[in-house]
């Protein structure tokens, strides 16, 4: 069982930040299984907040399941321990559109200050699991009424 | 709360920071934050089947169907499928 870290800044070859809209139309982070070596895998840490002009205004943070990743952009998650494989995992960054919500399976819901940033951690026994099913998995997406900025999202997972 | 299944905090505008204990449901893996001081009922519940936190949603449901068996039966069908 190894560790990763995602987070869709600036890195080399992640895309490009997506802007804020009223309605969930992308995603900050997806991670979803393979179609050929599927892994169970857990969420555990949840990191996100807004990197625009700070303003007071209200953001809605979502966690859902998926059954289809979203497209692009694809990025290498990073093992917490180095003298781990790399991950099997799908894991996109950065979309502007989210893959195929599977209706009803939202797991983490937050309304948070466009100024505030905020933090999830779970106990051990406690995480978000995806099955090891072809391309099922999470996806962390944002919306707002008012803010129109870019967003940002950590998350850290375990690959079972 | 007792045994908590998750913590939340949050950095607030004025640089303060609040605190939040969670839970993630038995049943559907859904995340609940406990507020300071709320009532139990509006959290959910305990399963006293499988002795677990449930959501509002899944005390709604009635019945217990442990998220840990959901997702045996997922990777059995999925494994079924692939094998024909």
């Amino acid at each position: 069982m190894a560790n990763f870290a995602i987070t869709n800044g600036s890195t080399s070859g992640g895309g490009t930040q997506q802007p804020t809209a009223a309605a969930y139309t992308g995603a900050l982070i997806g991670i979803t299984s393979s179609g050929t070596t599927p892994k169970r895998h857990k969420i555990y840490d949840v990191l996100i907040g807004t990197n625009g002009t700070p303003a007071d205004n209200f953001v809605e943070w979502d966690i859902s399941r998926v059954t289809a990743a979203s497209t692009s952009t694809a990025l290498a998650p990073t093992a917490l321990d180095s003298a781990d494989s790399a991950s099997l995992l799908n894991v996109t960054v950065n979309s502007s559109t989210f893959g195929t919500i599977t209706t009803g399976s939202n797991v983490f819901y937050i309304g948070v200050n466009q100024r505030a940033s905020y933090r999830w951690v779970a106990a051990p026994g406690s995480e978000l699991v995806a099955p090891a099913t072809s391309s099922t998995g999470f996806q962390l997406r944002c919306r707002s009424a008012a803010y129109t900025g870019t967003a940002t999202g950590t998350i850290l997972f375990q690959e079972q | 709360m007792r045994n908590p299944g998750g913590y939340a905090y949050t950095f607030d505008p004025g640089g303060m920071r609040q605190e939040a204990d969670s839970f993630t449901c038995s049943h559907c893996n859904h995340v609940v934050m406990v507020k300071p001081k709320c009532d139990p009922n509006d959290l959910g519940g305990m399963c006293r089947l499988c002795m677990k936190m449930i959501c509002p949603a899944c005390v709604d449901i009635g019945s217990c169907d442990p998220f840990e068996k959901k997702l045996d039966r997922y990777e059995k069908e999925h494994r079924r499928r692939i094998q024909m």
